[in-house]
């Protein structure tokens, strides 16, 4: 038997991606900008400020991931499965409500949580008023003296903008890498 | 001078046999005054003797059968510290064996849910069925020929007794265990309110929502078996975002009891929906409303009053429920101070579609991680569990007291009864069999 050093029939090749038309800077930098903001006042627990950064029939979704083998037919992300997060936006603002009480008695003092935000892309859709929007998120919570929970994420948002001209989150589908949550909650919005 | 360097003697961390008297055990519970010594949430040797003594010794909850309805069908969970593959073989039989290859112990399953017939170790390759049996290896004359008697019937993983209560899997690998009937005894009247109200029996919705919590084990598990008392303080802030107000805690406490059996824990009132209230869906209340005289039908109008009913409730050792609520979970023990947190949604098959939708996003919204209520108990019981490091504050005993005089007779309510919900019989009755099992030196799995 020979092998072969070098080239083989099974070595696989390069591949061009896709092309995708390039967003105007103008609306790639106003997206940006609209998420950092986000992200800071989740951080300043301005938390009606941010549900109105969203539109009234928002979906506000983190599905549960399982460690499944790749053979395995069922859909990665599926929506008949649990979910950390699965909402419109009365039960967003239940989740609010509860943040917000003086009762949350694990709120308080408050648990220090930074977001920050990074490889933003954005796509426009057949809506010209929709962009869909991919983003990576690093989110650490600090609590009492020495707890601290990383949980690291993709996003895949849709925006749109609305006849006020203002753009607000349509949609947010959030996924993490943890298929066990290392952390005893998940306090905080992705 | 010596010149060597003096050997500290290594703690055996895994020693199996721990040393705990049976006398300094029950020293640790004071069943007449109520109070508990916080050694049991701290000391690794106790730890270590639970994982032998209950966790390879009583019947474990390991799946709901609807997770493994067809033939190859499989879970990964643990027993204790063992991991197991939990799956229905050919025969259509469930089988729950380890989950580690006899040849160099690999996992041989990384998946947590799916379905395969054989089971591969990515070591060597050593491939097993769903019985756990021995099926294939790569180059197999190479044993036969240089080793003597070798015999892959020898060779298959150690499967665990299995068997099922109305849905429900449970395993032990204590062969000498008395049966699950035994086990459950007539915890099973109480059971069947959550099992069987319906015809067509339960199921578990699909996915496992798992966490880690910083916490002992038991702080959790007596919480379901019998903390009515935290829930109205504890969760008040998710009472006022899902109903508009806080809870009254001062509410009448003469028809709500507490019901213990064999150390499995149910505290509940007669209010029929308040637990499903919690769900947030009028359509929920609207389902148990429109099937409230066939409840009471099949279970008698006493228990039907229970289905929905502000309640919570612990399998022995780990496994709770909030009847009605309808999550399900189990605290997987990760040392004296970590658990694995499982948790799925438990529905009537015959329940309409959408509403097991309903079902699935009320139990998130309230006990899963990111709920409302949830995020408070986690917070709690790490920090009970913590605060336990100082030498000083481990030794004075928490306080179990509440509710001493509250047992009664009761016509048609099962086990030991107990007036009043806001009462610490459930969970002394909780460690009643925790001091039972962890005091017998007899045989568990060995």
């Amino acid at each position: 038997m020979k092998f072969v050093m070098g080239e083989t029939p099974v070595l696989k090749k390069p591949v061009v991606p896709p092309h995708y038309p390039l967003a105007p800077m103008e609306l790639v930098f106003e997206i940006s900008q609209f998420l950092y903001r986000e992200a800071r006042i989740l951080d300043e627990e301005r938390y009606e400020e941010w549900l109105g950064m969203m539109t009234d029939d928002i979906h506000y979704w983190m599905p549960g991931i399982q460690a499944r083998h790749r053979k395995d037919k069922t859909p990665r992300l599926d929506p008949k499965r649990m979910a950390f997060f699965d909402d419109d936006m009365l039960n967003m603002r239940r989740r609010v409500t509860r943040f917000m009480d003086p009762t949350a008695w694990a709120e308080d003092p408050p648990t220090r949580a930074v977001h920050v935000i990074s490889n933003i892309e954005v796509e426009l859709t057949d809506k010209p008023d929709e962009f869909r929007v991919y983003s990576t998120f690093i989110n650490c919570r600090g609590r009492g003296e020495a707890e601290e929970f990383w949980l690291t994420g993709r996003r895949t948002d849709i925006l749109r903008r609305g006849d006020d001209g203002v753009l607000r989150i349509a949609s947010r589908e959030i996924v993490t890498t943890q298929t066990v949550l290392l952390a005893k909650n998940l306090n905080v919005f992705l | 001078m010596p010149t060597t360097i003096p050997i500290t003697p290594v703690r055996n961390k895994h020693a199996q046999h721990a040393t705990i008297s049976a006398d300094s055990l029950r020293k640790l519970v004071d069943f007449e005054n109520g109070s508990i010594d916080r050694r049991l949430y701290w000391d690794e040797e106790i730890y270590r003797l639970e994982l032998e003594r209950i966790f390879a010794r009583t019947w474990l909850f390991v799946a709901h059968e609807s997770q493994v309805a067809n033939y190859g069908d499989f879970l990964t969970t643990f027993m204790g510290e063992d991991g197991v593959i939990v799956t229905r073989d050919q025969q259509g039989k469930v089988r729950v064996f380890l989950n580690s290859c006899t040849h160099r112990g690999n996992r041989i399953c990384l998946a947590e849910a799916g379905n395969k017939r054989r089971f591969t170790c990515n070591y060597h390759g050593w491939t097993f069925d769903s019985a756990g049996s021995l099926v294939g290896l790569p180059q197999e004359e190479l044993y036969n020929n240089t080793c003597r008697d070798f015999d892959k019937a020898q060779l298959g993983i150690r499967n665990a007794r299995v068997e099922s209560y109305k849905g429900l899997v449970f395993a032990t690998f204590n062969e000498e265990a008395e049966s699950l009937e035994q086990f459950l005894g007539d915890y099973r009247w109480y059971l069947d309110i959550l099992l069987d109200n319906d015809p067509g029996g339960t199921e578990f919705l699909p996915g496992n929502i798992k966490s880690r919590m910083q916490c002992n084990w038991k702080y959790p598990s007596e919480n379901f078996a019998g903390d009515s008392y935290h829930a109205a303080w504890t969760h008040n802030s998710g009472a006022v975002a899902l109903f508009g107000r806080g809870v009254d805690n001062k509410y009448d406490q003469s028809k709500v009891y507490q019901a213990n059996v064999n150390g499995h824990g149910w505290q509940f009132g007669l209010d029929f929906i308040g637990n499903a209230m919690v769900l947030g869906e009028q359509d929920i209340l609207d389902y148990l409303k429109e099937n409230e005289a066939k409840f009471a039908a099949r279970l008698g109008k006493l228990r039907s009053r229970m289905i929905g009913s502000i309640s919570s409730a612990n399998l022995f050792p780990h496994t709770s429920f909030l009847p009605g609520q309808n999550t399900f979970r189990t605290w997987h023990p990760k040392g004296p101070s970590q658990i694995e947190l499982h948790t799925w949604v438990l529905v009537n098959k015959s329940a309409p579609e959408a509403l097991k939708e309903m079902y699935m996003k009320g139990v998130m919204r309230s006990f899963s991680p990111s709920g409302v209520l949830e995020m408070d108990d986690g917070d709690n019981w790490e920090n009970a569990t913590a605060t336990n490091l100082g030498v000083v504050t481990r030794q004075q005993k928490l306080h179990y007291g509440l509710g001493m005089d509250s047992k009664v007779e009761h016509d048609e309510l099962k086990g030991n009864v107990h007036i009043r919900k806001y009462n610490d019989s459930n969970q002394l009755a909780f460690y009643g069999k925790w001091l039972e099992l962890m005091c017998d030196e007899g045989a568990g799995a060995s």
